[in-house]
């Protein structure tokens, strides 16, 4: 029986691996499609809506069998609420994908101002945090985590820098207030997704160590 | 703040013949709280638990070295009574083993050998006994009838009373669910839990799950030494040791 837990422990954890690696790839890939104006693949994004949605389902349902089945302790236990929260959290880094690759159709008509300097690096930040955080999550080495306060103070910053000068294009030209405000969404997003990288940092530190950290 | 404990084992060691069966156990059983003990087959649980009545003493080649202290009174000093100290430390087997007597006979029998004759006395006494053990209800219109017609549920809680009735301090259970339905389980956890209230329980399970709900302070042995002891929360959920984090999540044992 421990045997066939084991297995099947280590079959749902590698595939919420892949769920948060989808997720991450609907996060990048609706920054490129912003960035580079492309439509087509904004609406590629939103079509992987409903995949994430249902990944969400299936990998939660097989997570409540193992504990009915299984009741594991310990360590097996601390996998089992980490990848629950993982998969909780990267529905809702998939859908921020979402909510980017949705605003731009948005703007296509919208007249034309410079991008947000900071919106490729933020997203540049936010990703290899998300990376950092799958791969600790895989094998367990806490390493790539552990400068996670530091990074995340950074992203914060580029979301207060983002947002005034958002700002200040908006009072000077209010015909810039829509597109404008887009932007502050998207780095809004952008900044959530990367907290939601630091909760999953913290709970793969307590899956592994069986400590509480919490990341500022 | 820690508990006061009712029992405490100093370098206890107990061999079989050549076999050293527990190893230098230092351990604190917290009075009004349970006690767990856990470990694979063979482990020296049942018989640690057997130290703490001096169960023991009635296999020949049993040899023991270091203090067991009950009340801060050391059970193996010269001049402790052995019988007083069974009616200190109750035990729950683990196959129900009422007497082949009525289910009044078998509460009252412990109190008459402590020489209670009074009839009105031991009637209350084994109404008591047996409303402490969740049984009353189920057999006040059958009390002397044979207690061998009781269910293993019933049966087992009955032993319960019987161990209740001489007004213990300490009940050994030595895995008194194993060979009950989930049912009777649910109705024997849920009567050691108020048991607490008055009596301190020490109970040695294979079931984890159980040794989870029930108990307050984990033991985890392995091969006759107390690898880990801790409060039940900490041990299920982030043991210390690597040989208790495997026994736990079944990769061992």
């Amino acid at each position: 029986m421990s045997e066939k837990f084991h297995r099947e422990l280590k079959g749902l954890k590698q595939e919420t691996t892949e769920m948060v690696r989808f997720a991450r790839e609907m996060l990048s890939e609706s920054v490129n499609a912003l960035i580079h104006q492309d439509f087509a693949k904004a609406r590629q994004v939103v079509s992987k809506k409903k995949h994430i949605k249902d990944l969400t389902i299936t990998l939660e349902d097989r997570t409540y069998q193992l504990i009915a089945l299984y009741q594991p302790m310990a360590k097996d236990m601390r996998v089992i609420t980490c990848t629950l929260k993982m998969i909780s959290a990267a529905e809702r880094i998939g859908r921020y994908g979402k909510d980017i690759a949705n605003m731009v159709k948005h703007l296509q008509d919208q007249p034309d101002f410079t991008q947000p300097v900071p919106i490729p690096h933020m997203a540049d930040q936010v990703l290899k945090m998300i990376d950092n955080v799958i791969s600790a999550f895989e094998t367990e080495n806490l390493e790539g985590i552990k400068d996670f306060s530091s990074r995340d103070d950074t992203v914060d910053a580029l979301w207060h820098s983002i947002f005034r000068e958002m700002l200040t294009f908006m009072m000077e030209n209010p015909k810039t207030i829509t597109r404008g405000t887009y932007s502050i969404m998207v780095a809004r997003y952008l900044e959530r997704s990367g907290d939601h990288a630091c909760k999953m940092a913290e709970n793969v530190h307590y899956m592994v160590t069986g400590e509480r950290i919490e990341i500022k | 703040m820690t508990p006061e404990p009712i029992i405490s084992t100093h370098d206890l060691n107990l061999w079989y013949s050549d076999t050293h069966a527990l190893q230098s156990i230092f351990m604190k059983v917290s009075k009004n709280h349970v006690t767990a003990l856990i470990g694979p087959s063979g482990c020296g649980k049942s018989t640690l638990l057997r130290c703490f009545n001096r169960l023991n003493d009635l296999i020949d080649c049993v040899r023991i070295s270091g203090e067991i202290l009950l009340d801060n009174e050391n059970i193996h000093a010269a001049g402790t009574d052995v019988v007083t100290l069974r009616k200190k430390v109750g035990m729950v087997f683990q196959k129900p083993n009422p007497f082949p007597k009525s289910v009044y006979e078998n509460v009252a029998y412990g109190p008459r050998v402590h020489g209670i004759k009074n009839k009105v006395e031991l009637d209350t006494i084994v109404e008591q006994s047996l409303r402490d053990a969740a049984l009353w209800d189920e057999v006040r219109d059958r009390i002397n009838d044979s207690a061998l017609g009781l269910s293993g549920g019933q049966q087992q809680r009955l032993c319960i009373a019987r161990t209740l009735a001489v007004e213990p301090e300490v009940i050994l259970m030595d895995e008194p669910c194993s060979a009950l339905d989930p049912i009777a389980t649910a109705k024997i956890e849920k009567l050691i839990d108020t048991l607490t209230r008055d009596y301190t329980v020490i109970i040695v399970t294979h079931n984890m799950q159980q040794a989870a709900r029930v108990s307050d302070y984990t033991g985890f042995m392995y091969l006759g030494k107390l690898i880990e002891f801790g409060q039940t929360n900490q041990i299920f959920e982030n043991p210390q040791e690597d040989l208790t984090e495997n026994y736990i999540t079944g990769r061992f044992g």
